[in-house]
């Protein structure tokens, strides 16, 4: 059988010494600086793909989406029925996108994302994860207890509120809808955007509060 | 630079007799299991905490372009590393360490030309240096016995890059039937994680067709497969520990399936 094999054990015990390698900055750069030599690497590009992920790509995409959904309960069916059309429609494009999946939190039912083999996210409507995400503890974790975890990130759920937990293990990405928040009736779409938040679109928290727009 | 497509393997040093680790479930496959603590949450957390992480993020296409180019193979030799370097400096050091293996083992350059770069920049020796590298501990790539796999069946290539694919194949499984995937009898890439393995879910529903990752991370060709949602009762998982009320999905290669026993 699969009994647990102790990586949190493991994790922590580093007494021994036999493997310390020289900082990740020093290796980068090192091994950046190599590649830039023989023509592998170029540092604009290099510079332009980490300047879009920071400044481009990021949850105001998905955000963007779920606001639209929240206000048109057309598209809102489509999105959780052929989300790629909805995407493609939207123009929205690149990485980590191949085939988009979105699964709507409503009264009793609440969803969360994980990827417990690596850290699989989709980064074209979120843009980069956050640390916690690809944290081993997430990823251990949520699947066995996430009920427990989601308390501990300050999300607490009604005991009957069936919980749904994707586990992303193929190339198929995961979008959360989280419900509208009550006190919004009437808000443009420019304003709901406001309160989708990137933790409310992995599933592990809820919309902002309206009432602290 | 070695234009094998034939991953060559270059670990010079035996794994830790200390830290056993099942065939079939890799440090990276970490669903399940125990020992782990609360999860370091930071609400808003932005995606870098430090220079070097966008360095080595923005390297990634420039290596990948240079080496690992098939579906599932930079993240077999994240798979492959030792725990140390898989745990120790977070998914960017990770990535980092993938990419030292990576290099080392297409043949792209030496780990001396990376040590005396970094011997340059600070007062560590070279022997040392050379020493810590992840290249030298990472596990070997798995001979992948191609009779195993699932038979390979080409289907038109696609306009643009991506993996999924069109089976002519109808799936062999429905929505609401009872699957099983068994423990795999061969070690190497997969996207099987371990705490399904051998437990009955339910077809949830089906995902596009997708080339196999267990297979092109090995260079075994494409063997698309459809792909299924299978849900899975927290209780069939975790047994008396499950919190009630939930059920995990995970995405899986019809070849992992087979029918379960009815219960």
């Amino acid at each position: 059988m699969h009994d647990d094999h102790g990586h949190g054990h493991h994790h922590g015990e580093h007494d021994h010494g036999r493997h310390a390698a020289s900082s990740p900055g020093v290796r980068v750069e090192a091994l950046e600086d190599l590649l830039v030599e023989r023509g592998l690497a170029d540092r604009e590009r290099i510079d332009a793909t980490i300047q879009r992920f920071e400044d481009d790509i990021g949850p105001m995409i998905g955000a963007r989406l779920v606001a639209e959904a929240w206000a048109d309960a057309g598209l809102r069916r489509r999105l959780l029925s052929e989300a790629d059309a909805v995407v493609a429609e939207m123009d929205i494009r690149g990485a980590e996108i191949e085939h988009i999946e979105v699964k709507a939190n409503e009264p009793g039912v609440h969803n969360v994302v994980v990827c417990t083999l690596c850290s699989c996210y989709p980064w074209a409507l979120l843009g980069l994860p956050p640390n916690w995400y690809k944290s081993p503890e997430y990823r251990a974790r949520v699947v066995r207890e996430p009920r427990a975890v989601l308390a501990e990130m300050g999300l607490h759920l009604e005991a009957d509120t069936e919980l749904r937990v994707w586990d992303s293990s193929s190339e198929t990405r995961f979008l959360v809808l989280p419900e509208r928040p009550v006190g919004t009736e009437g808000w443009s779409v420019e304003r709901l955007v406001e309160l989708v938040t990137r933790d409310s679109m992995i599933g592990v928290a809820h919309a902002a509060d309206p009432g602290g727009q | 630079m070695r234009l094998s497509l034939e991953v060559q393997c270059c670990s010079a040093m035996p794994p830790d007799a200390d830290e056993p680790m099942p065939a079939t479930r890799g440090v990276h496959d970490l669903g399940g299991a125990s020992g782990w603590g609360r999860v370091p949450y930071e609400p808003d957390e932005p995606p870098f905490h430090a220079d070097w992480e966008r360095r080595v993020f923005g390297l990634l296409g420039a290596v990948t372009s240079a080496t690992a180019r098939r579906p599932g193979e930079f993240r077999y030799a994240l798979e492959r590393l030792h725990p140390d370097d898989y745990f120790d400096n977070g998914y960017y050091g990770r990535w980092l360490a993938g990419f030292e293996v990576l290099l080392d083992e297409y043949g792209v350059f030496d780990l001396s030309d990376l040590a005396l770069r970094v011997s340059a920049r600070t007062e560590q020796a070279l022997g040392d240096i050379t020493r810590a590298s992840p290249a030298l501990r990472v596990a070997p790539v798995a001979d992948r016995v191609s009779s195993m796999l699932p038979p390979d069946r080409p289907v038109p290539a696609p306009q643009r890059r991506t993996v999924r694919r069109d089976l002519a194949e109808p799936p062999r499984f429905s929505t609401g039937d009872r699957v099983v995937a068994p423990t795999p009898t061969q070690p190497g890439h997969t996207r099987l994680p371990g705490y399904v393995m051998d437990k009955p879910g339910t077809v949830a529903k089906l995902h596009p067709a997708e080339v196999l990752p267990d297979s092109t991370a090995h260079n075994r060709g494409e063997r698309p497969q459809h792909v299924y949602c299978v849900g899975y009762d927290a209780r069939t998982l975790w047994g008396d520990d499950a919190e009630p009320n939930a059920t995990v999905y995970a995405d899986l290669y019809e070849c992992y399936l087979t029918a379960a026993q009815s219960d």
